[in-house]
């Protein structure tokens, strides 16, 4: 199926109702900037999932990363878009101006080297992300290790895919897979989803490979049984990246994930190994217990499940805009609500 | 003479003058640059243009340029966006004390090459030596004054609905440049600045036709920003065809690494050109002639929907907005 006839397969879907989620903050970004959702029928409805890392990543995380900047003096290294998420009390980047350090690193790597250029300063990476990024912060702790750098250490938030489609199996009748993810994971987790009752398809991220998963999802969905397709077979294979895992496997372990919006979800954590500890921030810095206070008003929880549109919350546009966001879904620019503001409004 | 500058070098005294003989006289010298507190110049004929512009920009040597061909073609791009013959710069430097004479040396070679190639002198100028630290390599400030040609009347608020938007050549080269010369993503690709003067490109599109509204040099911010800031100033809106819009495929596989968007990324030698719709065969034609603008191209057009807003027409023939400028260019993390 090439572009234009998927295109045309979906402009003129006349089947029932349809709710498709993509769980992948690129996907959610790309759908917006190419105008994908001004050409869908009204029968087919696009949900932006949980799949961008700052967007899931709970407000007490952040409270986390504050405790160990203020009460150990420790150096943040972050990707630049957790700067801005709200915590309880402030953002990183207002610790950042109370004369704390928060450096911005582009790879958990930047932030080894930054250690070994600072032997006398505790660094911090703070580790979130999925199947994506995970193997590059084990890598990062695998070196440091082998180096002998012993101020470097990973404040952890990393996250799996296959229990949130559990969560949100509900919320949806047809994922879009993220690519990215399957490339490292593989589809073997997603075609075991099929029995319990959740449909897939996993996607790619230009406009044709996009175009042609939207319309195998449909097609899937007209049959009314649960499927799976792989639409990205150029990159994604059965296996994943059998590299990946194991190295992940070797430094982490499966725990509760603590998701903004979607609370605790069992299994769908992952954290240093008891033999890694050394490297891992809450024990080497003996943290207490930290809950963190969501703005009362924020509906990121919501949104993030596909329950509630951006343009429902009441804080969406005024108290909340990307310049002075209120939830983490509008810090990103893969975040729902940011895509919505950016791109949103428009009526041909 | 030392193989670095000193805090002596900025003193004022002997060393100083030493330095601007050596290096900024020997490759400025022109009938104008005397030794004295200030240039002396015939006026110019009818209206005059003046513009300033500081340039800091890290690393300061990168592919395609370097900071000093950037302080004169970003002057003289200036005032070629208001239809002015560039005559006469000033160029006063702040620099970091350590920096290397060498590379000033070079940095000066590549003023006055690019000075001459834009036709104007280098007429004025100031040497500072800032303590270690306190700058970073070495800032350049230039100040540029030109010449309106008869006739020519440009303005951000021109833009009028039923005209066609040019751009001058592909988009993004010098902002991706940059960003790779930093090399923070551990990126590497086949990509040189396009940093460029503009005034001989301006001046055959002004002899072609005095009939254009709006010319803008789609430098920081890009040429979504440009066109954003056109839309607000005119009280119009901008539809991009985006297919129409020329980037280079490594400058396009670079922001789909990083999750950037090329109409954001910064320019050095493109021009926006906003005229009649009539014009603009004629003026891609002349523009395609000259060395600047050979991937010239019409992007598209103004409307009167949805004033303020810039609207793309996306590859797959959908139309969506193009988000508004502003923050950090941040790459994407998943």
């Amino acid at each position: 199926m090439n572009e234009m006839h998927a295109r045309e397969w979906i402009e003129s879907y006349k089947g029932p109702r349809v709710r498709i989620m993509e769980v992948c903050g690129t996907h959610t970004h790309e759908i917006f900037k190419l105008g994908i959702r001004n050409i869908l029928p009204e029968a087919v409805t696009l949900i932006s999932g949980p799949g961008c890392p700052v967007c899931v990543t709970p407000c007490g995380f952040l409270d986390e990363a504050i405790w160990l900047a203020e009460e150990k003096a420790v150096t943040i290294c972050t990707f630049g878009d957790l700067v801005r998420v709200p915590g309880s009390r402030m953002s990183l980047a207002d610790l950042r101006s109370k004369g704390h350090r928060v450096k911005i690193v582009y790879s958990p790597m930047d932030a080894v080297d930054y250690a070994k250029a600072h032997p006398e300063e505790e660094v911090v990476f703070l580790s979130v992300g999925f199947e994506t990024t995970t193997p590059a912060a084990c890598l990062a702790v695998s070196l440091a290790k082998e180096s002998g750098i012993g101020n470097f250490s990973l404040l952890t938030a990393n996250k799996t895919m296959p229990k949130a489609y559990e969560a949100l199996k509900e919320s949806a009748d047809v994922f879009l897979y993220p690519g990215h993810v399957n490339a490292v994971a593989g589809t073997r987790v997603c075609e075991d989803l099929v029995r319990d009752g959740i449909s897939g398809v996993v996607a790619g991220f230009r406009a044709e490979e996009l175009l042609r998963a939207l319309a195998v999802a449909l097609l899937g969905f007209l049959k009314g049984r649960p499927f799976f397709a792989n639409c990205y077979p150029g990159v994604v294979k059965k296996e994943g990246n059998r590299e990946a895992q194991e190295l992940v496997d070797r430094l982490m372990t499966v725990c509760d994930g603590e998701w903004r919006g979607l609370g605790r979800i069992s299994d769908s954590g992952l954290t240093l190994r008891e033999s890694w500890k050394d490297f891992d921030a809450r024990k080497r810095f003996d943290m207490p217990k930290i809950v963190g206070h969501n703005h009362p008003a924020c509906r990121c929880g919501e949104v993030l499940q596909g329950s509630c549109r951006p343009v429902d919350c009441p804080l969406f546009g005024g108290a909340c805009a990307p310049s002075h966001p209120v939830g983490a879904c509008m810090v990103s620019g893969e975040g729902a609500c940011s895509a919505y503001y950016q791109y949103g409004g428009f009526q041909i | 003479m030392n193989r670095t500058v000193t805090l002596a070098q900025g003193a004022g005294g002997r060393q100083t003058s030493e330095l601007i003989d050596r290096i900024f006289k020997a490759h400025f010298a022109n009938p104008f640059l005397t030794a004295d507190d200030a240039a002396v110049l015939p006026p110019p004929v009818g209206k005059m243009a003046m513009t300033t512009d500081s340039f800091i920009v890290s690393p300061f040597l990168f592919p395609g340029g370097d900071i000093g061909k950037l302080a004169v073609c970003g002057t003289v791009n200036d005032l070629a966006c208001m239809g002015a013959k560039p005559l006469y710069l000033s160029c006063a430097f702040v620099i970091e004390e350590g920096f290397s004479l060498e590379s000033l040396e070079r940095i000066a070679v590549s003023m006055a090459e690019t000075a001459k190639k834009a036709g104007v002198f280098i007429v004025a100028g100031d040497t500072k030596v800032a303590g270690r630290g306190q700058a970073d390599g070495v800032f350049i400030t230039t100040t540029g004054v030109g010449q309106v040609q008869d006739g020519v009347r440009l303005a951000g608020n021109l833009a009028a609905p039923g005209d066609a938007i040019l751009v001058t050549g592909d988009i993004g080269r010098h902002g991706c440049t940059i960003l790779l010369a930093r090399d923070d993503f551990g990126l590497e690709a086949e990509v040189t600045s396009d940093c460029a003067p503009l005034w001989q490109l301006t001046e055959a599109a002004l002899k072609k036709t005095k009939e254009i509204h709006v010319i803008r040099d789609a430098t920081r911010g890009g040429v979504g920003t440009v066109l954003y800031e056109i839309a607000a100033e005119s009280g119009v809106g901008i539809s991009l065809k985006s297919e129409a819009v020329p980037v280079l495929p490594e400058v396009d596989g670079v922001c789909r690494m990083l999750g950037l968007e090329p109409l954001y990324l910064a320019c050095e030698g493109r021009l926006v050109v906003i005229t009649p719709k009539e014009n603009a065969e004629a003026i891609l034609e002349v523009l395609h002639r000259t060395e600047e603008g050979k991937h010239a191209a019409r992007i598209g057009e103004v409307t009167g929907e949805h004033p303020g807003r810039v609207v793309l027409e996306t590859r797959i023939g959908a139309k969506t907005f193009l988000p508004e400028p502003g923050g950090e260019l941040l790459p994407r993390i998943c």
